[in-house]
């Protein structure tokens, strides 16, 4: 009798410990497939809403070498949207002539400007100053160190060309040099500020 | 009648005396006096703003392309459109003074204290929420100060250590602002961030409800004042006055003051001149006091501070003698905040 009852409690240990582990398997079973599951959507539309990188730069063309004389300076926007201003500064006929500067305030994104009677590029957001080279000299990027980005030329044929990022989607139209503008923002050429460059008004009246 | 009664009682079983035992919380007294009912108003301008930002989702494109000449046609064409918006307009104005009251209410009461350090967090995310709310409305105009606004905003957000780069990838659909960034702004504007409002505010009257609400007594009362009134429909009623009242003054602001409409967006030319809304004047100001990291890094420590309030005036008033702590704090950081406004306001740069 006694070594019934034994046995009794010990099937009923065994099945008690099954059941245990079963209903604990369950569980895990359970929870690693709702994890799984919701976890992989939830990084599918992560990385569906993640746009995708803008890959490696790509050589486009400006314009010609002999077009652009010393002290000239002319807008450029690049297939992503992107404007860069491209100075020619000597006249030696290769890449070393141009400095192209990326027109994007380093801080937080805004367009700077061109200010000839200070001889600086000027953010209007954050009062963010730069010198001719790019370099910020004052304002919030010059405390940060943050100066105008810099693009690679190069001239090939007596063409120059730059290197900038593919194609993306952009909120501006398409690439080439911006030419509707009522005046150019660059060293060398009269400052924006105004509206009109110098001399317009007086070919108009005449 | 009885026969349609007993059908609907039969599916719907709620009584009437259920109905009004669900509702009808008594209402401490304090709350006559309408400064202390300043968390209905906001409230009630969101039910504005829902019904009137629909009206507008009916006319409004979301493409760097059409966003401009879709919020003009609003305006200028369709008709009552100049009301529907500039209605849409002041009533978030209102909406985001009202938070600001009722936030600035509840500290100088002290409200937030123990228990209620939860409800208050909560609040703090109504008021983020609502903030970005007017930041990403303001940008879907596409006009030129929207445009840089919305652009500064998102590369604001680049300079946070670590998940910058990631939040303004995320936010702009790109490295720059493009022609998927708006649909982005929309959909947070008019579908993520209100829905995340509605939960909010649904979490935030749970939870007074399960609290109740403070209770004061102030010195003029008369000694045999009651102590609370019925919500229906004593309470209602001041509700519904405070929303008639919003209502005229609503249709007042949206006549006298329509809302306007500046240049187009020009991605290439930064204006002269750039502000954003009102209630961004202090961030903007504290963004040219302070260089990129330094400036975003302490913002967001000032925001935390703000979250862990209830928590760090506890520790003070337990550690401390200084049992007034939070009211010279509350009235240092206010001042600070009309300074900066105020100084944006009248700076040119």
């Amino acid at each position: 009798m006694a070594d019934e009852e034994k046995r009794g409690s010990g099937t009923e240990g065994e099945g008690s410990d099954r059941r245990d582990f079963l209903k604990n398997a369950s569980r895990a079973a359970m929870t690693a497939g709702l994890v799984g599951g919701y976890g992989g959507f939830v990084l599918v539309a992560g990385r569906y809403l993640y746009p995708a990188s803008s890959g490696v730069a790509m050589w486009q063309f400006v314009a010609e070498v002999a077009g652009i004389e010393v002290g000239e300076a002319i807008r450029y926007r690049g297939p992503s949207g992107e404007t860069i201003n491209i100075t020619r500064r000597s006249r030696e006929g290769n890449a070393d002539d141009f400095i192209a500067l990326s027109s994007t305030c380093p801080h937080l994104g805004c367009q700077v400007r061109w200010e000839a009677q200070n001889n600086r590029f000027f953010c209007p957001c954050h009062n963010g100053v730069f010198d001719p080279s790019g370099k910020a000299t004052a304002g919030p990027p010059g405390e940060a160190g943050q100066s105008l980005g810099r693009y690679e030329l190069k001239v090939e044929n007596g063409l120059l060309m730059i290197a900038v990022p593919p194609p993306q989607f952009s909120a501006a139209d398409e690439s080439g040099i911006i030419e509707d503008e009522d005046c150019i923002s660059g060293p060398g050429h009269d400052p924006c500020l105004g509206g009109r460059p110098r001399g317009t008004d007086r070919n108009r009246n005449a | 009648m009885r026969i349609v009664r007993r059908w609907f009682g039969e599916r719907l079983p709620i009584s009437g005396r259920q109905f009004r035992e669900l509702t009808n919380e008594p209402v401490p007294y304090h709350l006559k006096r309408w400064w202390f009912a300043l968390g209905g108003t906001p409230a009630y301008l969101f039910v504005v703003q829902i019904f009137t930002g629909i009206l507008l989702a009916f006319y409004y494109e979301a493409s760097p392309s059409t966003a401009y000449q879709s919020v003009e046609f609003i305006t200028n064409e369709v008709s009552f459109g100049w009301y529907v918006r500039s209605v849409h307009k002041w009533a978030a104005t209102l909406m985001i003074v009202a938070v600001i009251l009722h936030q600035i209410r509840v500290f100088f009461t002290g409200a937030y204290r123990r228990p209620r350090e939860i409800n208050w967090m909560i609040g703090m995310c109504l008021l983020i929420c609502t903030l970005l709310t007017g930041f990403t409305g303001y940008s879907l105009v596409f006009e030129q100060l929207s445009f840089w606004g919305a652009t500064v905003g998102a590369n604001i957000s680049d300079t946070v250590p670590l998940v910058g780069g990631f939040m303004k990838r995320m936010m702009l659909a790109g490295d720059s602002y493009n022609q998927a960034t708006l649909s982005r702004f929309f959909v947070l504007h008019a579908a993520i961030l209100p829905v995340m409002i509605t939960l909010l505010v649904a979490v935030h009257i749970t939870v007074i409800r399960l609290q109740g609400v403070t209770e004061f007594r102030f010195k003029d009362e008369e000694s045999g004042a009651p102590k609370t009134f019925n919500f229906f429909p004593d309470h209602l009623y001041t509700e519904l006055m405070i929303g008639l009242v919003l209502m005229i003054l609503l249709s007042a602001l949206a006549t006298i003051f329509p809302a306007t409409l500046g240049e187009p967006a020009n991605p290439l030319q930064t204006p002269d001149i750039i502000k954003p809304e009102w209630f961004f004047y202090v961030a903007f100001r504290w963004l040219k006091l302070f260089s990129g990291t330094a400036a975003v890094l302490s913002m967001g420590f000032i925001v935390f501070v703000m979250f862990a309030w209830p928590f760090i005036d506890g520790w003070v008033r337990k550690h401390t003698r200084f049992q007034e702590f939070s009211v010279y704090v509350g009235i240092l950081a206010a001042l600070a905040i009309i300074v900066m406004t105020v100084w944006e306001a009248v700076a040119r740069h």
